[in-house]
């Protein structure tokens, strides 16, 4: 594929959102308590596409939502009939502004398990009719490590069109996948808007350059694979379990967690069926009825957690279940690092 | 997905109270025809769900040989449970999605003598399997069913208990955990019936059993006491699970998604998993 | 605030006189100036321990936790997070000769920002009101102070004060990490659990978000000691504190200026019944 890449300066970006959000359904970080959280915009003003990691929350409900109607019921005398719910709002053709790199790969780590033998076509239609538009990070936060994962941060193909903010100021735009490349030429570039073809991609690889040492994480994610496939029984996982108070927040805004229960709303003879979040660190999550659990204690539902991650996803569909992106760092009440946790129990071994 | 997780409406044609807690509800689709196209396999579950209180997996515990409805079991162990054999009688609606999951493996156990070790309600996905043989009885060599619950009114499927011990064709052993007035056979636990009575052929044969997890634990070490191999050891696990189609993430031992892998394995396969059942 | 090296003694002291088998205080993360809760059962790790402003957690949470139950417990309390230790004394949950309390007489903690957290400025209990042995120079009880935002609230007309309290429970993703993270809250069933309650059923949705947080708040009214645990946990950062603090308002207001967990044996506003109760504004 090769696309022109377009370069700006700030103002000729600040064009480029204001004409993406006027002619199309477009989503972006919308600020509340001081968390962005993605919502519908019609404005620029409203939203903020360059919003800081450590306050985005990941635009996964966009796709995954937290709460999803299955379905409606009703019952009567003539029996019991069930009916689909009103079409998915989250379905139709739209835009994404703001979702960091990191979050955008979740999704492609999401698309193995949604895309394994029962395909979950709301997922791939909510999946194809969105285009993700988002910029670069510019430098690692505390938490970040999103480099260091069996991914390729600079030609990663999740963000359908990139932006990158220049070190001398100029920003960079470029499609990076098809449907991006559609979407430029379908919505294209204003020349009086200050947009203007570039000729070199130096800067983009300043930048990258620059945002990739100041990583201070660094993990060495096949040692971690290969060591924690091999200490199931350690006792390490006590140790590193007993200051989490299992509160569910990491699963709850981890871009990639995926696991879901399923709950009716019963309003006498009607009701609504719902899909929502869950998490492993649920003490109820896998309690029978009858009570038996397979993982009654903390140490083996966080086992679970840091093996689901980092081992059996990896061994399923060939990918880590984690994109480095700190979120569940970032949230933790008592501040647990899943990087701290997975590595010192690799060096168990 | 969504559309995934939307049940068939199936009627509650026949009700049948097993034990104090087992009922075993005989299901036809409400949709005509859908019953001749819902095609299953000894082995594999269903969600069941009642509207408004939720949804749980059961196996499905007759053979689509019988042909023109299919039987879920049901223990009253949890919530959900409990509004089944709280609010559901006859004629009432349910929703039914599956069938999921593997099943036993016809192939493999075909010629051979089949050996069913059934504890409590482990019975009912034996059940299916064993109907299923029965009606191709000229497929497989000797065959006998060992059955044990805690007391004699634990006992599931009477009447057809009896059907099995008036076949010739069948051998069937009892047993109950506790001694009882009036109970003709054998007393004590699984495990020991099968060493002390039962006593099976090794040579060509495989065994079937399934029950509470810690019935199946001292079984599996009983038969290998007995000299079965890992392979010819097969049993039906259990899992807490929500949604059948290997998303929710929630039976998954090790890489394993038992909703999909299984839920029927060989102890060989079983021994690969990770130590978490 | 820095009492690092007080807790250090003190641990090293219990453990050598075998008088706990287990020490919850803190210790820093591997990677910034955060803390994490740290229970400590070698006495080896004791160099661990640190006690500073950003000491922010409720250590009582972890008083439900397995790793404490049925030990001998040292534990480090501030003085919100004594007042909770009170309550769960007299609500049965711990046992008094099973524990040693580190008592701190404390300043204030500082949030994310470094900026004092809201509800220290308006502390009213600093000092620890149970310990074994206290560490810092009391200051003594401070006068009430209604909370700012609730002033600001309680100027506004209902319709308002309404939708304002609508938007916090739009924003509410349903994690439930508020309940896991109070310290108040240990009941083995939550009627806010959709597992073990038929009541709610755990979807986000606004309605849910609005049962859940209501009642939760309702059954902390009274007794929560607003240690903002279950702000510092909430992903969304909703203003938790607004449901509990209006609450505690009405209480101090209505119920003699009770406070809850101050006084030693205090069973909180709810659990005790006078004549003399006001109750016009039930009805």
């Amino acid at each position: 594929m090769n696309v022109e890449t377009f370069v700006t300066d700030k103002a000729g970006l600040v064009k480029f959102y204001e004409a993406i959000i006027a002619n199309n359904e477009t989503y972006a970080p919308v600020e509340k308590f001081g968390k962005f959280d993605f919502k519908r915009v019609l404005t620029l003003a409203e939203c903020d596409p360059d919003s800081p990691i450590t306050k985005t929350m990941s635009a996964k409900p966009l796709f995954f939502p937290r709460s999803a109607k299955i379905l409606k019921y009703s019952a009567d005398a003539s029996g019991t009939d069930v009916k689909e719910t009103d079409e998915d709002p989250l379905t139709g053709k739209r835009v994404i502004l703001g979702m960091k790199h990191c979050d955008a790969r979740g999704l492609q780590v999401l698309d193995k398990v949604y895309n394994w033998d029962y395909i979950d076509s709301d997922y791939q239609k909510r999946r194809q009719n969105s285009v993700i538009i988002s910029s670069r990070c510019d430098k690692a936060e505390t938490h970040c490590f999103c480099t260091s994962l069996d991914y390729d941060v600079e030609n990663l193909d999740a963000m359908d069109v990139l932006i990158v903010h220049g070190l001398d100021g100029k920003i960079f735009i470029k499609a990076r996948t098809e449907k991006g490349e559609t979407f430029l030429k379908a919505n294209p570039i204003d020349p009086a808007s200050g947009i203007q073809h570039s000729a070199s991609e130096e800067g983009m690889k300043k930048q990258y350059d620059a945002f990739a040492a100041s990583f201070r994480l660094k993990m060495d994610y096949k040692n971690v694979n290969g060591k924690l496939s091999k200490i199931f029984d350690t006792p390490e996982f006590e140790n590193v379990s007993a200051s989490c108070i299992g509160c569910n927040t990491c699963a709850f805004i981890c871009p990639t967690c995926h696991c879901f229960k399923i709950s009716d709303e019963k309003i006498k003879d009607t009701g609504i069926r719902y899909k929502s979040y869950d998490s492993c660190n649920n003490g109820y999550f896998t309690l029978m009825a009858g009570g038996h659990n397979p993982r009654p204690v903390k140490y083996r539902r966080w086992r679970q957690r840091a093996m689901h991650k980092f081992v059996y996803y990896k061994e399923r569909f060939g990918e880590n279940l984690c994109v480095g992106c700190g979120r569940c760092a970032i949230s933790c009440p008592v501040n647990i690092s899943i990087f701290e946790v997975v590595n010192q129990v690799a060096t168990t071994v | 997905m969504e559309q995934l997780l939307v049940p068939m409406i199936c009627r509650i044609d026949k009700m049948i109270q097993e034990t104090p807690d087992v009922r075993t509800y005989r299901l036809k689709f409400k949709e005509e025809g859908l019953m001749e196209k819902f095609r299953w396999m000894p082995g594999q579950f269903v969600e069941f769900s009642l509207l408004g209180s939720g949804e749980c997996t059961f196996c499905i515990s007759s053979s689509s040989t019988r042909k023109g409805y299919f039987d879920c079991s049901i223990k009253k162990a949890g919530l959900v449970t409990a509004d089944i054999h709280r609010l559901l009688d006859e004629g009432d609606y349910v929703g039914i999605r599956g069938p999921f999951g593997n099943w036993f493996p016809l192939d493999e156990i075909k010629g051979k003598n089949l050996l069913f070790v059934g504890g409590g309600i482990g019975l009912a996905p034996l059940r299916a399997l064993i109907q299923y043989c029965i009606d191709n009885r000229n497929d497989y060599k000797d065959f006998t069913i060992l059955y044990g619950a805690r007391t004699s009114a634990d006992l599931c499927y009477k009447d057809e208990i009896k059907e099995w011990q008036e076949n010739p064709l069948l051998k069937v052993i009892l047993t109950i955990d506790k001694p009882e007035e009036a109970w003709p056979t054998n007393v004590g636990v699984v495990p020991k019936i099968l060493e002390e009575v039962v006593k099976p052929v090794i040579e060509n044969t495989k065994v079937i059993t399934c029950g509470p997890p810690i019935m199946i634990k001292y079984t599996i070490q009983s038969l290998k006491k007995l000299g079965f191999a890992d392979p010819d050891i097969i049993t039906t696990l259990e899992m807490r699970m929500q949604c059948g189609l290997g998303k929710c993430g929630r039976c998954n031992i090790g890489s394993t998604y038992v909703c999909k892998d299984g839920p029927v394995f060989t102890n060989e396969q079983l021994r690969g998993l990770p130590d978490e059942f | 605030m820095d009492y690092t090296n007080q807790i250090r003694e003190i641990a090293t002291r219990l453990f050598t006189e075998d008088k706990i088998d287990v020490f919850v205080g803190y210790r820093m993360t591997g990677f910034d100036d955060n803390q994490v809760p740290a229970l400590i059962r070698d006495p080896k790790e004791v160099s661990q321990l640190v006690f500073t402003d950003k000491s922010v957690f409720n250590l009582t949470n972890y008083l439900k936790n397995e790793h404490t139950r049925n030990k001998r417990v040292g534990l480090v309390v501030k003085g919100c997070d004594s007042r909770s230790l009170n309550l769960l004394l007299t609500e049965s949950q711990v046992k008094r000769d099973k524990l040693y309390v580190i008592g701190i007489a404390c300043e204030g903690v500082i949030d994310e920002a470094g900026n004092k957290m809201q509800n220290c400025m308006e502390c009213v209990v600093p000092d620890a009101v149970v310990y074994d042995e206290m560490v810092g120079t009391p200051k003594g009880k401070q006068g009430y102070q209604v909370n700012a935002d609730i002033h600001e609230l309680a100027s506004k007309e209902l319709v308002e004060r309404r939708a304002y309290f609508e938007e916090i429970f739009e924003n509410c993703i349903r994690c439930n990490a508020c309940r896991h993270s109070c310290p108040m809250c240990y009941c083995a069933k939550c009627c806010i659990d959709q597992e073990t309650s038929t009541l709610y059923n755990g979807a986000n949705t606004k309605s849910s978000a609005f049962h859940a947080l209501m009642t939760w708040s309702l059954h902390l009214a009274g007794r929560c000691v607003d240690c903002r645990n279950c702000e510092k946990a909430c992903p969304s950062h909703l203003p938790l504190h607004l449901l509990h603090k209006w609450n505690e308002r009405v209480i101090f207001e209505n119920f003699q200026e009770h406070l809850a967990g101050v006084q030693e044996g205090d069973r909180g506003a709810f659990y005790k019944y006078s004549m003399q109760d006001p109750n016009d504004f039930i009805m």
